[in-house]
């Protein structure tokens, strides 16, 4: 079988699709190809089948709504082929220098109960998986049609333990799953690492700004635990706006906690709270983490003060909060586009 | 067509965007950035956000908050990972107004297969 795939910086060919479709097999083969959200949403990985036949897994994907599938577009993501076929991608593409994504297996080892709404879960995988802070997998269960991306809670250069968080949705199938009952010793498949949100404090000399909202800390958690480890706040200071609903709905405030007094004073963090005024302003059992009440952008824009513009600012929770935060890097930190990041999942 | 009165200056603070509606139907954001003024359609390029509401203007540039898509007002330099330039019409300012000059309205072509069907661009031809 030959996929072969046109780019405007060239001709690249697919060694072979395995267990995964047509994005995972590019990534995992070291293509720098187009992608964001590697679940169907965002409509990143859009290519063109020139010939040959592509199976779509989730025909639904939202990331289709701009797509002209009459004339052959297809979500890479979501594309799977069983014989030749040839793609073409509008954009450069090249071979990646980072450590290269691939299928893992994995068992979910631990899972924790956070808040009536969260929970914490270990998952064990066959080998080792490099990854950059703020990276995320893509993860599926059986029985269950597609994959969801969930970003790694813990850090370490490479190991074969990742740690995730899960917010219990309505209609959510891998939520639902967790919360009903999915038990320790459940098998996974793993995709990863993907996602360029990441932090590399290896060569990044900034500051850090992190707006997060509920299960969006993940990733963050990521990003603080190599910055410690790395040193980095010796050098730079960090600011941590974490938003959740009410006291009660807050969670990893202990591993916060543990972060800034690790940090020496150079590392706030701020827990906000949408839903209820807190009676004092710091917490009550964790007092290096200040509290704050209103949506967690606005309390952002009233902490940040001069002297941010060359921070890097990182941003994930729910679409508003996104764009609000968005906004007052942006405007008020007068961070620039370029060193704001986020997962475009829409 | 020519020069078109869009605006008093002063409806347009520095560091924000507005959309107006001139010559009988024209959408036009109107980009105030701190030492002058830019006139365009009122979409981003990218996936036709409406820029008066995703757009943020400062530091003398428009970043559209969808995707992070972003231009440098004075010189329409594209930043980062922009892909595609800002289309603008001529803009002046005479006394306390802001003038565009519009001989036809300024459409991106979102229609436009970014070169899939050309096959020069896949240096196929």
């Amino acid at each position: 079988m030959t996929i072969r795939i046109e780019t405007k910086s060239g001709e690249f060919e697919l060694a072979g699709i395995s267990n995964g479709n047509i994005l995972f097999s590019g990534l995992a083969q070291g293509l720098t190809l187009p992608y964001e959200c590697a679940t169907g949403t965002c409509g990143t990985c859009r290519a063109r089948v020139m010939s040959g036949t592509v199976d779509i897994v989730w025909d639904a994907a939202p990331g289709f709504a701009r797509l002209k599938r009459d004339k052959g577009d297809i979500l890479m993501c979501q594309a799977h082929t069983k014989g030749d076929c040839v793609l073409r991608i509008p954009s450069d593409v090249g071979i990646s220098e980072r450590p290269r994504p691939r299928q893992f297996s994995g068992e979910i080892t631990k899972t924790r109960l956070l808040t009536h709404d969260v929970v914490h879960f270990d998952v064990a995988l066959d080998a080792r998986m490099p990854f950059d802070a703020g990276q995320f997998v893509v993860l599926a269960a059986p029985g269950m049609a597609g994959g969801r991306a969930y970003s790694m809670v813990n850090y370490a250069p490479e190991t074969d333990r990742l740690s995730f968080v899960v917010k219990k949705k309505p209609g959510g199938g891998f939520s639902q799953w967790m919360f009903g009952g999915a038990l320790q010793g459940s098998r996974l498949s793993v995709f990863g690492a993907v996602g360029k949100a990441t932090f590399r404090p290896a060569v990044e000399a900034n500051d850090l700004v992190i707006v997060a909202g509920g299960s969006g800390i993940a990733g963050m958690m990521s990003i603080l635990d190599c910055a410690i480890a790395a040193g980095h706040f010796e050098r730079h200071r960090g600011r941590v706006y974490f938003g959740v609903r009410t006291l009660a709905d807050g969670f990893y405030l202990s591993e916060l906690s543990r972060f800034s007094i690790a940090a020496k004073g150079a590392l706030t963090i701020s827990l906000v709270l949408s839903h209820e005024t807190p009676l004092r302003d710091t917490h009550p059992e964790f007092p290096e983490i200040r509290l704050d009440t209103g949506f967690v952008h606005e309390a952002a824009a009233r902490g940040l003060e001069a002297g941010t513009e060359t921070a890097l600012g990182f941003v994930a929770g729910p679409p508003p909060m996104v764009d609000g935060a968005i906004r007052v890097l942006l405007k008020d930190a007068r961070i620039p586009a370029r060193s704001i990041r986020y997962d475009k999942f829409g | 067509m020519s020069w078109i009165r869009v605006c008093a200056a002063a409806e347009v603070p520095a560091n924000t965007a507005k959309k107006f509606w001139v010559a009988g139907g024209i959408p036009m954001l109107i980009v105030n950035y701190g030492s002058g003024f830019r006139a365009m359609p009122p979409v981003c390029p990218h996936m036709e956000e409406p820029l008066e509401d995703s757009g943020v203007v400062a530091n003398c540039i428009l970043t559209c908050t969808k995707h992070l898509w972003a231009w440098n007002l004075q010189t329409l330099e594209m930043q980062g990972e922009t892909e595609r330039p800002l289309q603008v019409y001529e803009v002046k300012q005479e006394g306390g107004d802001v003038f565009a000059r519009v001989d036809k309205e300024i459409l991106y072509d979102f229609e436009k297969d970014d070169d899939m069907d050309d096959d020069a661009f896949f240096n196929k031809s």
